[in-house]
């Protein structure tokens, strides 16, 4: 085609997209190299005749291509940097007209970030060959540019693997708009961790009410320094809710043997090192042991 | 890149000399544009690392990464994407450390627009960062036999481990432009095992049947995993003009290879906890088997070019039948064979979103929940009943946007919860654990919720954003089942706000809670190449129950951070953030000491990344992570204060790349490392004394990790 078009001088001819040649007449690939990209995308499969052209998102722009001015050329209809004067609704529509299908985006209308007018460009390269945000090891930067405080909890020793790029945000967020809260992936807390975490479902014999009701109750999935992601260190933790036995004080060993203490063995060193309350209460998401021994969560 | 400029102005009798001239350049610029715009690609990255990172020094940092147990490895990634443009039909496939044992694989093909088909296989392991010294015999599997030391430290030292292999089949159907199904099909396994334990104790008062004397024992365990889960779903979507309806099915099941871990050795081993010997060694469950079958209908709907309306109907039936006997826990004589365990959940939501003016958007959300635990009731260890829960829930939103003259834009919000925990109707076949351990629950909690945000544009390059949010959560009169003992069978009995028995604490999510929350956001944009953002964020919660002498009293936030990008040159860019947050709570105890727990963390970071020629680009972050809890006892106890002395976590990680092209083909990375983390935490030992269990085993972790990580790949692309 390189011979036709050569001879095609005064003819401008599509570098990408269908009907792109208004555009990549200027930017082509001295002027903007990284435009052409979308070429390498979805967008830029041209034998899927959905895909757009630059004008179905940016908007007809008559004013951007026909400027013969002198001055500084107007912008096209509609642009999504962050010094864009169109609403965030314009911006996102251009996605939506063709995204409106996909089941996982149902929701976003009357979602947290359609209603704090978070765009679709936000996050997402829609000129890049792979967009950060779609590749689990680089989409947590992305969601970390507004969500700071997750950014320093994914640092701590207890924590999901996502710094290590083996789990995204979106494992258990769904961005795009849920029935679940905090646009959980599922309908719930629960049932979202249940996906990877499903032996803590139930129901047992020896039920734990917070487990059924809310997981984040005890844990903070983006990262704690307590061991195996709890909000705080037991018996700290489990005393919010729970008189330990009774009058004890926390302490430290001092190198005492544990066992055959005369004022019972839970000593303050047992209830406040090591496993604390779980040394004992080892079953603490719940018990199916149909003994007595099942009780409280021992066994 | 201009062909019709370059051609511009040739003549007739210059033919010969311009289709040389013009093709030339042509060829190479159409190569050049091929290059940016053509996805097929198969690159291949191949190398080798080598890293102090194995355990003990560097288990923080080989937690997930594959490095616990390696100082060198293979470094092998692969990426294949193919595009027939004739049919948009893509091929790609794709791995991913493959010289690691938390390698994953994928492969993928998908015609847009008409079907798609995945395949992915994943390993991952999580190395347990501590480290066991214990006799411990049979880790990994059920029968696990205690092995007393002499002393701390001198037995084998033990390492635990996770692994998570998992397959995902994927299936995506266009039937017609309106109609698709989806299904998708996930299996993982999963293996290893992780820290346990099981506790004793006959005490003075009540001696059992299990020990003749007071005394009590702690064994450290290590309960074995060997499970699987299965998950599959099945969508199918239906989208019209101004609708999208999606029916599905959903199923989850977990199988666990294990029955009851049996304890065995303590009788020979352990003299001392010789009368504990039969309590011990009494066998510990392990999760049951169980199922949940969920059936959904979801979607949208316009009711106007300005109204929209989003629904969500599910119902999910979760079981749990798994035989008492056949999990090694044998049930008494009369009791079910199994829990016959029936969970049954019903979701309904309803949303509304309108434009009713351009200057106006209002928003509404009603979601209501309810959870019944049908499970039968049985008198499981003779004396109590098993536990059920029940609950309703409605959460509801409204809120209205605004855009006002000048710029602002104000949100006014109103959220209500309401949540119903159904109580149990104790009677003689229905005898719940008495309340000595959890005091009193309330059967409703209600919370009302108002925020209001205000967004300006303060000049063309600065927004800023407050918000200002309050919750109020009160609930019905709190009940408990009869603290004292000797009251059984135990009846719920109303308490209404008087004072329980000193011991008395109330669960902090049904607590009256007052909340205040602030927070401001600034986004500025300082010129073309400098950008700014800052956040700060302050809130205060106030809890009150019956009681006020024990449990969560108040709870402070406090946050702050900067982030700044400034691209120095188009070749050059660097990064910087901030960040501060504190955590505050006050915990009463029943021993009348206060905790005031405090968490503060500061965490910041610098990072660069540039060309230092056409042919290397650079990169580097330098980070710094402090976390600091203080669990200062106050007035009111015994202890002295400060007898919990702090717990720190601090690492500093320097990161840094190089990558060089050799040619148009292929390239050589270099990946440094380096990473120093101190963690003081006393949870396993303090003042150079290990924490021990009855059995001298003991838990440890290296305090002071530092770990040096390098990596040289070479990257070949074909085109």
């Amino acid at each position: 085609m390189c011979g036709p078009a050569a001879w095609a001088a005064d003819t401008p001819q599509d570098l990408v997209l269908k009907g792109d040649a208004t555009c990549t007449a200027c930017h082509d690939e001295a002027d903007g190299p990284e435009l052409l990209a979308i070429g390498k995308t979805r967008h830029g499969t041209q034998a899927d005749t959905r895909t757009p052209t630059c004008t179905s998102c940016h908007g007809d722009s008559t004013e951007h291509v026909g400027y013969k001015g002198s001055g500084k050329r107007p912008h096209p209809s509609v642009v999504f940097g962050a010094k864009s004067v169109n609403t965030a609704d314009a911006r996102n529509g251009a996605c939506q007209d063709c995204h409106v299908k996909d089941s996982k985006r149902s929701h976003w209308e009357g979602s947290t970030h359609q209603a704090r007018d978070v765009t679709c460009a936000a996050c997402h390269k829609v000129h890049a060959a792979k967009d950060p945000v779609r590749d689990k090891r680089t989409q947590s930067e992305v969601c970390f540019a507004c969500h700071k405080e997750q950014r320093n909890l994914i640092n701590k020793p207890s924590h999901h693997p996502i710094a290590e790029g083996k789990m995204s945000c979106s494992d258990c967020h769904n961005p795009h708009g849920s029935t679940g809260p905090s646009l959980m992936k599922r309908n719930s807390v629960t049932e979202t961790c249940y996906t990877c975490h499903m032996e803590k479902r139930g129901p047992f014999v020896h039920n734990h009410q917070p487990v059924n009701e809310d997981c984040s109750t005890c844990h903070n999935p983006h990262g704690t320094v307590t061991e195996s992601l709890l909000k705080s260190r037991p018996p700290f933790l489990c005393n919010s809710c729970h008189t330990p036995h009774g009058p004890i004080q926390p302490a430290l060993v001092n190198g005492s043997a544990l066992a055959g203490s005369s004022s019972g063995w839970w000593t303050p060193t047992v209830i406040t090192q090591g496993k604390s309350c779980v040394s004992c209460h080892a079953l603490i998401h719940g018990s199916n042991n149909p003994s007595a021994a099942g009780q409280r969560f021992f066994r | 890149m201009k062909t019709r400029e370059q051609l511009f102005g040739f003549q007739q009798k210059l033919l010969v000399l311009a289709l040389l001239a013009a093709f030339g350049p042509a060829h190479a610029a159409d190569d050049e544009v091929a290059k940016l715009i053509k996805p097929d690609t198969a690159s291949i990255s191949a190398g080798a690392a080598v890293a102090g990172a194995f355990r003990p020094n560097g288990s923080l940092f080989g937690q997930y990464n594959g490095w616990a147990n390696n100082s060198s490895a293979v470094l092998l990634d692969f990426d294949l994407i193919q595009r027939n443009d004739e049919t948009g039909t893509w091929v790609t496939a794709a791995g991913r450390d493959l010289g690691l044992d938390s390698r994953e694989l994928s492969l993928g093909s998908q015609r847009q627009g008409a079907w798609k088909v995945s395949l992915d296989y994943s390993e991952l392991v999580r190395h347990d960062p501590r480290t066991l010294n214990t006799g411990l015999q049979g880790i990994g599997s059920s029968q696990l036999t205690v092995n007393s030391l002499a002393a701390t430290g001198t037995g084998a030292n033990q390492n635990l481990d996770i692994k998570r292999t998992s397959y995902s089949l994927g299936l995506e159907d266009w039937i017609t432009p309106g109609v698709s199904v989806e299904l998708s099909v996930k299996s993982e396994d999963k293996a290893g095992a992780r820290l346990s334990g099981v506790g004793g104790y006959c005490g003075p008062v009540v001696p059992s049947a299990f020990c003749a004397i007071a005394s009590g024992g702690l064994l450290m365990l290590a309960e074995p995993i060997t499970s699987n889960t299965q998950q599959l779903e099945a969508k199918l979507n239906w989208v019209g003009t101004g609708y999208s309806l999606t029916a599905g099915y959903y199923a989850s099941l977990y199988r666990n290879d294990k029955n009851a871990t049996q304890i065995s050795g303590i009788n020979g081993n352990l003299s001392n906890l010789s009368n504990l010997s039969a309590l011990l060694s009494q066998p510990v469950s392990q999760a049951p088997d169980n199922q949940a079958y969920q059936m959904y209908l979801s979607g949208t709907y316009k009711l106007t070019p300005t109204i929209n309306t989003t629904f969500h109907y599910a119902a999910t039936h979760a079981t749990q039948s798994d035989s008492f006997a056949s999990s090694g826990t044998p049930a008494a004589a009369g009791l079910p064979s199994s829990l016959n365990g029936v969970v049954d959940s019903t979701l309904a939501q309803l949303g509304v979103t309108a434009r009713p003016m351009p200057k106006l958007s209002l928003l509404a959300n009603v979601r209501y929940e309810d959870i019944a635990d049908n499970t039968p009731h049985a008198l499981y260890g003779g004396t109590y009943s098993n536990q059920t829960n029940s609950s309703t829930k409605t959460n509801s939103k409204a809120e209205a946007t605004y855009l006002f003259p000048e710029n602002y834009r104000a949100t006014f919000g109103v959220d209500y919860n309401w949540t119903k925990r159904k109580l149990p109707d104790v009677g003689s076949t229905l005898l719940l654990i008495p309340g000595d351990s959890l005091t009193s629950i309330r059967e409703t909690t209600n919370e009302l919720v108002y925020r209001a945000e205000l967004r300006k544009a303060l000049t063309d390059s600065l927004n800023a954003t407050l918000v200002y949010s309050q919750s109020r959560r009160d609930g019905s009169h709190w009940v408990n089942l009869g603290a004292t003992t000797s009251a059984y069978p135990n009846t719920y009995q109303p308490l209404r706000y008087v004072d329980v028995t000193a011991g008395g604490v109330f669960p902090t999510t049904m607590m009256d809670r007052n909340r205040d929350k602030v927070r401001v956001l600034l986004d500025w944009a300082a010129s073309d190449a400098l950008s700014l953002q800052f956040n700060g964020e302050s809130g205060h919660d106030v809890y009150s129950a019956p009681n006020t002498a024990a449990g969560l009293k108040s709870a402070n936030t406090f946050a702050l951070g900067v982030d700044a990008s400034l691209a120095v040159t188009d070749d050059w860019k660097l990064t910087g953030f901030v960040n501060y947050g504190e955590q505050l709570m006050n915990v009463s105890q029943t021993a009348g000491y206060i905790a005031r727990l405090n968490n503060v963390t500061t965490n910041y970071g610098v990072g660069v990344l540039g060309k230092l020629s056409g042919k290397t680009e650079v990169g580097g972050d330098l980070s710094y992570l402090d976390d600091n809890n203080a669990y200062g006892l106050g007035s009111g106890n015994s202890a002295a204060p400060g007898v919990l002395p702090d717990v720190s976590y601090n690492t500093i990680a320097l990161k840094l790349f190089a990558k060089y092209a050799l040619d148009k083909q292929s390239d050589v990375r270099v990946d440094l490392v380096h990473q120093n983390i101190t963690f003081h935490d006393w949870a396993w030992g303090s003042a150079s004394t290990p924490y021990a269990y009855s059995d001298n085993s003991t838990v440890s972790m290296q305090p002071n990790q530092i770990v040096t990580y390098l990596g040289v790949k070479y990257v070949y692309r074909l085109k």
